[in-house]
């Protein structure tokens, strides 16, 4: 088969799309007591903060970022405060990065006037 | 095959006592881990530190490495194990590591792959393989840049990524797969699109895994994003600025007429409602007006600055700086 033969075309299916604890869990293969202390630890939040874990949703974004935890857990072995900190800080330098690329362009601009 | 100095890897000696390499290891872990680093190759690096890691670590693998890095190691860097070369701390017959076996390099599997023709042990799926219960495939998730006017029009694109999924022989093998991609409109940075179906597939008749898109956002020589708003800074003549103006301003959907209001300064923001990003709640177009000025004048156009300088003469630009 050529790599060429591979490329198929696919639609968008669902962009809004919210995921169970359970779906959580299997896509991130871990179990809900993690979730659960993920949440607690407010890593991730689900769409509506029900208190039955049962029922919490997941948005897209917050697998992402349980799997990025994941991820960083068994790399770097942090614990979940250090979990905690590492991902908000992370998040920090991400918008300031995005802002500093902003505030260059508006720079670069005022500069070519 | 390119011989693989795992020594240099960590930047320690040769002699390195066992807690440097792991002090090394940790620095370089944190420093190029993919989710933390921007460095360019960051995601490689890693690999090659925790490959370099995954052997020094272990006395075994290291006393092999090291008689293998005296002897087979040739002058152009190139490598070739000796003839019959069995590793005795296999690494998938010498018990469980937490390591992802799927990323080491093919000298590596040269080395130390020999014990896992059998399956895979590493990575906590790896128990899953050998049993006959039914296994929904990885999702993988991927990055894509997009240039604004892609994201805000929609766009098709060709993405491209790695699966793991098992070959013939039940060994997990890393394939590459590229998918056309069509990008709905109205796409903002972090956003995350889901292609159901399109990850690792599944095994013992188990679903195949999703592909996610995260949408990144190339810089704009004119736009920036906020949110769902689009910012632009445009230049307008003083007397445009000063006695109201109807100027043409380019938003990133085409070209639109905007009413400069008099008396504008430099900074004003100018809302186009609804001319940001497209979506449920479409944002908004910022024209943020800055002052231009011609570089030359005529002499007649001096006249009338002098003339206008006589008679605003109580204006300081600069009382703002108490001079």
């Amino acid at each position: 088969m050529t790599s060429k033969d591979q490329i198929v075309t696919v639609e968008l299916t669902d962009a809004g799309s919210t995921f169970t604890l359970r779906e959580v869990c299997e896509r991130g293969d871990c179990h809900a007591e993690f979730v659960i202390k993920l949440v607690s630890y407010g890593i991730i939040a689900p769409v509506d903060e029900v208190p039955e874990a049962r029922q919490w949703q997941f948005d897209v974004e917050a697998l992402a970022r349980l799997q990025k935890a994941m991820r960083l857990q068994r790399d770097l072995k942090l614990n979940l405060p250090g979990l905690a900190v590492s991902l908000d800080l992370l998040d920090e330098v991400q918008d300031m990065r995005r802002e500093i690329a902003r505030l260059n362009q508006q720079l670069r601009q005022l500069m070519d006037e | 095959m390119d011989f693989k100095d795992y020594y240099a890897a960590l930047g320690v000696s040769e002699s390195a006592s066992p807690e440097d390499i792991k002090k090394a290891y940790r620095k370089l872990a944190r420093k190029y881990h993919p989710d933390v680093s921007k460095e360019e190759n960051a995601s490689d690096k890693f690999k090659e530190v925790g490959e370099a890691y995954e052997v020094l670590k272990d006395p075994e693998k290291r006393a092999e490495y090291d008689q293998l890095r005296k002897y087979g190691a040739r002058a152009d860097g190139s490598f070739q194990p000796p003839p019959g070369w069995q590793s005795s701390s296999g690494f998938g017959g010498g018990g469980y590591t937490e390591a992802d076996a799927r990323q080491f390099s093919d000298f590596f599997e040269e080395i130390f792959g020999g014990g896992r023709a059998g399956g895979f042990s590493g990575g906590p799926r790896g128990a899953g393989f050998r049993q006959s219960r039914s296994m929904r495939g990885e999702d993988v998730h991927a990055r894509l840049a997009l240039f604004l006017e892609e994201a805000f029009h929609g766009c098709e694109k060709q993405v491209s990524f790695t699966v793991h999924e098992p070959d013939d022989h039940g060994r997990i093998i890393a394939r590459r797969k590229t998918l056309n991609v069509k990008i709905p409109a109205g796409m903002r940075e972090g956003q995350h699109i889901r292609l159901k179906g399109q990850g690792a597939p599944g095994m013992g008749g188990g679903e195949s895994g999703d592909l996610f898109i995260e949408v990144e956002l190339a810089p704009h020589p004119h736009f920036a994003v906020e949110g769902p708003d689009v910012l632009v800074a445009v230049p307008v003549a003083p007397w445009e600025a000063a006695l109201g103006a109807t100027i043409t301003v380019p938003t990133i959907g085409g070209k639109v007429n905007v009413k400069v209001p008099k008396g504008s300064t430099s900074g004003r923001k100018l809302r186009l409602k609804g001319k940001g990003f497209p979506g449920k709640h479409p944002g908004d177009q910022l024209v943020v007006l800055q002052v231009a000025m011609p570089e030359q004048h005529t002499a007649e156009a001096e006249a009338l600055y002098e003339k206008l300088a006589e008679l605003e003469k109580n204006f300081n630009p600069r009382s703002k700086l108490h001079v």
